[in-house]
């Protein structure tokens, strides 16, 4: 998977036009042109330069990004806690709040609260991520001057606090690239669910409606919810490509900016292994999931 | 992110404009005029910077603090004629093939070593001249410099293949001075625990911190050679969004930066917490017609050109007035130079255009198209993706249809425009700028030995033009220097060698308690950062 993964990408990275920015620049001679292209090797044919890359990456080694001549797995080492640390945050964030409020709309269907919800949801869906980021920022960092409006922490002064405040708006913006969709398959899959058979049948034994909803159905209604979370990750990804721009955090999504902007072969390289890499690793602890929750697919394998 | 955001932007901030300021000081500030000690200030940027001037890697987030940290033999005065830094003065030889500087000698490094003439040999010996290591502005010395050798540990001489009375403004600009014991083992450009990590330097602060896509932390050099700095600190925060950077500024997280998108002067110029200034800029646009193609090589279609396009217009639409119209090379910052009475040449005048083309064998057609021999004047403009260039593309294109030229437009993703347009010169016409060192030599933009492959992009080939260029090169009196160029102003207004289009200005955005800031651009302004203070509040 992986290795196919990067077949593809790094012959489709080098078919885009152009080349690394220190290249193509206007105020780059034609020699200063061609001494770097040589001392970069990219004066090889793109499969002899595919091979090179193959047998060091499997030793662990991703090539030296063209843009700062650092290794590219230490450029990547440096942002991915970054991202690591808002993303789950957003994710943590999205699924303790998605999931209650699904349940209240399922439970209180097409009544007040529901519509609400609702609306939100289109709402999140359709503001793009930076817009909301930018009025975020008029408001709480220009306006109010409550908030920090860019980077992890501020200069000197590393605390809890202050690394708080300035994880707050990246976290609630990236949150809303996907709060919605939580809410909305939490709710469609929790109706879904409370008209089968068994939970009326729970009904009619006389268990207390909390139990029935709680116990019985929402277990059964979060297995998809799950699944929808598993393929929601690459969402959230994206979304850290924007949210890291317009906060200034210095994770991989802006580094990613960068090394397409700049044609940093490699290291556009190396970030989409580490990516591929995640999404394999969370769709495997999804499956695992699965069988926590649904002893069904535990038996059927 | 392009064009919607801007849109967005002003809505948000139409919002927020809505809303009091909280914190506007109610009465007038008091301004002090006796500078403070102490304090710190932020200034964004877009990337992690290259700390090493003449890395490959050394984009345009690296030339601010690459400014400050690395002084060179000379730099830009406050009027952007070139005075001593590491050197005291300087002497041309008799017959202009060497330049003889004079160093300090009460220099030290960062690291506690004794600068001196060794170090400006090897900046240039070994890393500019260096053909392998591909330096960033190589371009500037490679042709002119042969080698600089060490007469004596505080003199160097600067021996030259031909007369090149620039030599100090280039030695001025991006020409900082590194380490030799520090660098002189492996690579100079690509050694990463000091272009990355903390390098040894001469300015008048040096790096404390660098956090990468975070900020970069300078201190006060207690060392520096001259007057030592009024702040204790300097931060060069990390901010990728131009509007994120705005919105740091009206909350007062950053004190200083240079504004590009010239549409929110307006919000800024309402914040009582900022000041804003317009500099001039040594920078020019330009629209280059391909004189392979023989429709260009006719001067009257050139000046048609310049008659068609209405340049003040474009200035006030795309730079918000924030500009001056260009007749020749030599912008208005280069006051001692620049000829200010070609300013009035060229008014837009679509009839007069029409004439000339019709002088030049083209006759307008019945759908409106000028033709020649059959054939309508159409040709496709190349437009890189960056800046203002692609609206100023479009304006061109309205114009140059009112006079029955018509000029398709084919955007493109800017390394893939370099790609095309500088690099395989495949193209017919574009638009885009130059910025160049603080001196009026322009030969590498001109002269015929650069056409098709240097900087010369139209592929221009006169001359008499040659001619002035290197009597330009030649003279080392400033008074003679003056009279040729005021020539060759002339002589580019009438044959044009690329179509002038306006000398941009920039906005500088400035906290009203940072004081001490030089009327200069802010990346020259960069070589001054020890007169900043902050006016205690």
């Amino acid at each position: 998977m992986l290795l196919f993964v990067s077949v593809l990408t790094f012959f489709f990275v080098n078919l885009s036009p152009g080349g690394p920015s220190s290249i193509m620049r206007i105020d780059a001679t034609a020699e200063q042109r061609e001494a770097l292209t040589r001392r970069m090797g990219l004066d090889k044919p793109v499969p002899e330069r595919y091979a090179s890359w193959l047998g060091a990456a499997v030793r662990g080694d991703l090539g030296t990004s063209l843009l700062t001549d650092e290794p590219v797995g230490k450029r990547i080492a440096d942002r991915l806690p970054a991202t690591l640390l808002l993303a789950g945050v957003s994710l943590g964030a999205s699924i303790a709040l998605g999931i209650p409020l699904g349940v209240v709309s399922a439970l209180r269907r097409n009544r007040f609260v529901d519509h609400a919800v609702g609306l939100f949801s289109v709402l999140g869906l359709s503001v793009p991520a930076f817009w909301l980021g930018i009025v975020m920022i008029l408001v709480f960092s220009v306006e109010l001057r409550l908030l920090p409006s860019s980077g992890i922490v501020t200069v000197g002064e590393d605390s809890l606090a202050d690394r708080l405040a300035h994880l707050a708006m990246p976290s609630v913006v990236l949150a809303t690239t996907i709060l919605p969709s939580v809410v909305r398959f939490t709710r469609s899959s929790l109706l879904e669910v409370l008209g089968q058979d068994y939970v009326r049948t729970a009904v009619a034994k006389g268990l207390a409606p909390l139990v029935v909803t709680y116990v019985h159905a929402l277990r059964n209604a979060l297995i998809p919810v799950v699944s929808v979370i598993g393929t929601l990750l690459p969402r959230l990804l994206g979304g850290a490509v924007v949210t890291e721009a317009v906060f200034g955090w210095p994770g991989m999504g802006r580094l990613a900016l960068e090394a397409a902007n700049g044609r940093d072969y490699p290291l556009v390289m190396g970030i989409t292994m580490v990516v591929a890499l995640v999404a394999i690793v969370t769709s495997l602890v999804v499956d695992l999931a699965y069988t926590w929750l649904d002893p069904r697919v535990r038996l059927a394998a | 992110m392009k064009t919607p955001l801007g849109l967005l932007i002003a809505l948000a901030i139409a919002v927020s404009a809505c809303a009091p300021q909280p914190g506007a000081p109610t009465g007038a500030a008091t301004q002090a005029t006796t500078p403070v000690k102490g304090g710190t200030v932020t200034i964004p940027i877009v990337a992690d910077p290259t700390l090493n001037p003449w890395s490959p890697n050394s984009f345009v987030e690296s030339i601010f603090v690459n400014r400050i940290l690395f002084a060179g033999v000379t730099k830009p005065g406050k009027d952007l004629a070139p005075v001593g830094d590491l050197a005291t003065k300087w002497e041309a030889a008799a017959d202009g093939l060497s330049w003889t500087f004079t160093l300090r000698d009460n220099v030290t490094w960062s690291d506690g070593k004794p600068f001196s003439a060794d170090d400006v040999a090897f900046t240039f010996n070994d890393v500019v001249l260096n053909k392998e290591l591909g330096a960033n502005g190589r371009g500037n010395f490679a042709n002119v410099l042969k080698k600089v050798t060490v007469v004596d540990p505080k003199t160097v001489k600067f021996e030259l293949a031909s007369r090149f009375s620039a030599l100090p403004s280039y030695l001025a600009y991006n020409a900082g001075i590194l380490p030799k014991h520090a660098l002189s083992s492996g690579n100079p450009v690509t050694n990463n625990a000091f272009n990355k990590g903390t390098p040894v330097t001469t300015g008048p602060f040096k790096v404390e911190k660098f956090s990468p896509g975070q900020s970069l932390v300078l201190t006060r050099n207690e060392e520096y050679f001259g007057d030592k700095a009024h702040l204790d600190k300097l931060v060069f925060s990390i901010v990728p969004d131009a509007n994120t950077q705005i919105a740091q500024a009206l909350s007062g997280e950053i004190q200083i930066m240079l504004l590009d998108n010239k549409a929110a002067v307006d919000r800024v110029k309402s914040a009582s917490n900022l000041k804003v200034a317009s500099r001039p800029l040594v920078q020019y646009y330009w629209l280059a017609l391909n004189q392979t193609d023989e429709r260009f090589q006719d001067v009257r279609v050139r000046q048609a050109f310049m008659y068609a396009i209405n340049r003040p217009a474009i200035i006030s639409s795309v730079e918000k007035g924030y500009g001056k119209v260009a007749n020749s090379a030599i912008t208005p910052a280069l006051a001692a130079y620049h000829d200010p009475s070609l300013e009035k040449e060229y008014a837009y005048d679509p009839e007069k255009a029409k004439k000339l083309l019709t002088d030049a064998g083209w006759k307008i057609g019945s759908d409106g198209v000028m033709a020649k021999d059959g054939k309508p004047f159409k040709f496709t403009m190349d437009v890189g993706q960056k800046g203002i260039l692609e609206p100023a593309n479009e304006l061109i294109q309205q114009d140059l249809k009112k006079v029955g030229i018509v000029a398709d437009l084919s955007s493109q993703e800017w390394n893939s425009y370099i790609q095309k347009v500088v690099v395989r010169r495949d193209y017919v016409a574009t638009v885009n700028w130059w910025v160049y060192p603080s001196d009026p030599d322009v030969l590498p933009y001109y002269h015929s030995t650069a056409a098709g492959k240097g900087f010369n992009i139209p592929g221009f080939k006169d001359a008499k033009l040659d001619d002035l260029l290197q009597q330009g090169q030649a003279a080392t009196d400033l008074e003679q220097r003056k009279s040729v160029y005021k020539q060759l102003q002339r002589y580019m207004a009438d044959n044009l060698p690329y179509i002038f289009l306006w000398y941009p200005e920039e906005i500088d955005v400035v906290s009203t308690s940072l004081q001490g800031v030089p009327a200069l651009n802010l990346r020259d302004g960069m070589h001054y950062v020890q007169e900043w203070w902050l006016a205690k509040k």
